[in-house]
């Protein structure tokens, strides 16, 4: 069975860090995009196993992003989560209707993101 | 839309009016420069010297009547009169003739007194009589005394036993003379009765005069009454139609527009006042008009910077938490082992790292949910939610708080809550405010949560056995930055925020906040909402 591929779309190099640092210890294959537009074009040309997008990105937002995927029969159906600002500043309603498959809110505990992770990804 | 009333309807026959030349008397009636009140008076004042006058005339009427009445009445007596002097004549022939028959003198006597009685009446019938019979009466008296004489000789002949002579006294001088005071008497009184028929014709001449006279008065001063009447009632309800259809419009909101009225009396005034205040309020529309286009631009501009502070605090807060993504991030998984074993002496240090970013994130957060609500750019997300999942999440989540603090800490929802509607996670946010201070400022004893539904309304409260709270600091404690003893708060964390963002929240929600305290013994907060929030509230 091929490694299972996780495509992390983060503007920021520390945090993309912190998931490769997560995943360096797992089979996990990591992807890694800076901005909405990259994000977009690897995920389908790659099709990964599961998309980790925040919402706030240079050139497309993470939001728009999602929309794209969602849009595109290839990447209609891959769990997608969205890392949003705040529990309560709506991003979160507004993620699930762009059509993401869960959210978390930043800052996330990397302990949390990946119990997400083995959630959509269960080892076998 | 201008509102049409029944009295607003002029009846045809007074359109006709007001179109013929009694209109122009209307209009000339509401020019005259006089008051309503002198106007109505000198209309009343008419009409009633117009009734005065009639009742004269009539009263004149009614005397002249009475006048030829007494006239008729004495030409009356006067015929009786003549009847009577007709009657003593027969009597004086009859005992002239008895005089001669018994031929004595006795018979003479009762002549002389016929005659006395004849000659009364004849005084009396000669005062009365008008001027033009007095030359008649005048005749019979002469007459009367050559009957006097004859009856005088006729006497001596029969106390001288003249028999013969006495027959023919009497019969070529007596009789004679008796048929001509007798025709004359005839004739006087045929005289009265003439001039009695020209009376009675006259009084009745006199009293169809007068019912005529009477009644053209009458008619007169009612038609005079009904013309005042229409006149001047009309030239009030013109301008007072003009008015009610001029106010429509003002009340339509048309303004400027003018009221014409001929009146010059009180009605005049009026509509010149309404003229002025339809002017002002139209002056005063226009600027309204340019001030709500100021106002309109003002806002527009106005939205356009709220969005843009809104758009930035949402930047903001992305921006915030990333970089703090990364502090916590990094702290936790040094800390978990992924960079390998944590050096004893490493591990406080980094405790002390995640704890205060920790707390710099609950600051940013507070700091932004402020800046939201005070922008009024915060929604609640108002949805089905569950007490008592929201009291689970809050005890759970503080529990290990209240272990390490050694406190009791229990929790008690009523068993009959129903479903709630309203924003769940700004409530919990509530309870966990309300809740960590109850944890923070109690040393010793215990924290209570309980929440209870009275009628429609949910009660959320939290007691505890902590420090208390000041009289005097109890109505402040929920303004922003506002604490009461910075000591604690240097030990435990805090900016002052907590309280004022749950009494918002719960203002939000249409419910209200309140603290019962005693210093030293402890603090009941409680918050009460209502058990449907409708999102129209907030
Ligand atoms: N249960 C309590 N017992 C005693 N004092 C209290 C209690 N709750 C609040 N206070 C007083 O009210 C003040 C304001 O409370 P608030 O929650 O707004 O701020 P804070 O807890 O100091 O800081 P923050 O909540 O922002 O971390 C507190 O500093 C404290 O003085
Ligand atoms: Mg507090």
């Amino acid at each position: 069975m091929r490694d299972r591929t996780v495509l992390h779309i983060e503007d920021n190099e520390y945090n993309r860090k912190i998931v490769r640092q997560l995943l360096s210890r797992t089979s996990f294959k990591l992807l890694e995009a800076a901005d909405g537009e990259e994000g977009v074009a690897v995920a389908q040309r790659e099709l990964p196993d599961l998309i980790l997008m925040d919402v706030q990105l240079p050139k497309l937002s993470g939001l728009d992003a999602t929309r794209q995927l969602r849009a595109d029969p290839r990447t209609a159906k891959i769990p997608l989560v969205v890392v949003t600002s705040f529990a309560l500043s709506g991003d979160d309603r507004r993620a699930m209707d762009a059509g993401a498959s869960a959210y978390l809110a930043k800052p996330y505990s990397p302990r949390d993101l990946m119990a997400l992770i083995h959630k959509f990804l269960p080892d076998n | 839309m201008r509102r049409t009333t029944v009295a607003e309807r002029t009846p045809l026959p007074v359109v006709a009016l007001l179109a013929s030349p009694l209109g122009g008397l209307v209009r000339a009636v509401a020019r005259v420069r006089a008051s309503v009140h002198v106007k109505l008076l000198a209309a009343f004042l008419v009409i009633a010297l117009l009734f005065i006058a009639m009742t004269a005339v009539s009263l004149l009427a009614v005397a002249e009547t009475a006048r030829q009445t007494t006239l008729l009445d004495e030409a009356h007596e006067r015929v009786g009169w003549s009847r009577q002097i007709e009657q003593a004549l027969a009597m004086q022939m009859h005992f002239t003739s008895m005089a001669l028959l018994s031929q004595g003198a006795e018979s003479v006597g009762l002549i002389l007194r016929e005659n006395n009685r004849f000659n009364d009446t004849l005084e009396r019938l000669q005062t009365a009589a008008p001027p033009e019979e007095r030359a008649l009466i005048q005749s019979i008296r002469v007459a009367q005394d050559d009957a006097m004489a004859t009856v005088a000789d006729i006497a001596n002949a029969l106390r001288d036993r003249r028999l013969a002579d006495a027959m023919t006294a009497l019969r070529t001088r007596q009789e004679p003379i008796y048929q001509k005071i007798e025709a004359l008497v005839s004739s006087l009184v045929a005289a009265e009765e003439t001039r009695m028929a020209s009376l009675r014709s006259s009084i009745a001449a006199a009293q169809g005069r007068s019912l005529r006279l009477t009644a053209g008065f009458a008619v007169v001063s009612v038609a005079l009454a009904l013309l005042a009447g229409f006149v001047i009632s009309w030239s009030f309800i013109l301008p007072v139609r003009e008015a009610r259809g001029f106010l429509s419009e003002v009340a339509e909101g048309r303004f400027g527009g003018k009221i014409v009225v001929p009146n010059r009396d009180e009605f005049g005034a009026l509509a010149e006042h309404m003229n002025w205040m339809s002017q002002e309020l139209h002056r005063l529309d226009d600027e309204q008009r340019v001030a709500a286009e100021q106002l309109r631009g003002l806002n527009d501009r106005l939205a356009l910077a709220s969005r843009a502070k809104s758009e930035f605090l949402a930047n903001m807060s992305h921006e915030l938490r990333t970089p703090l993504n990364a502090i916590l991030g990094f702290t936790e998984i040094m800390l978990d082992g992924l960079y390998g074993e944590v050096p004893t002496e490493l591990r406080e240090p980094l405790v002390d790292i995640q704890t205060n970013g920790r707390h710099l994130l609950r600051l940013i957060n507070d700091v932004l949910d402020l800046s939201k609500i005070e922008a009024g750019r915060l929604e609640l997300g108002v949805a089905e939610y569950s007490v008592q999942e929201i009291v689970d999440v809050v005890h759970a989540s503080l529990k290990s708080l209240a272990i390490e603090k050694g406190l009791t800490f229990t929790a008690r929802v009523a068993p009959d809550i129903p479903p709630a509607w309203g924003d769940g996670r700004r409530l919990m946010q509530c309870l966990l405010n309300l809740t960590g201070n109850a944890l923070k400022f109690t040393r010793r004893g215990r924290v209570d949560l309980d929440v209870r539904l009275e009628g429609d309304w949910l009660t959320y409260r939290v007691t505890d056995t902590g420090i208390g709270i000041p009289k005097d600091e109890i109505d402040k404690i929920f303004a922003e930055f506002r604490q009461v003893d910075t000591t604690i708060t240097r030990e435990y964390g805090g900016t002052g925020l907590g309280l004022s963002i749950t009494k918002r929240l719960v203002e939000m929600h249409g419910g209200r906040i309140g603290v019962d305290s005693e210093l030293g013994k402890g603090s009941t907060f409680f918050f009460t909402v209502p058990l449907h929030t409708d999102g129209e509230l907030s």
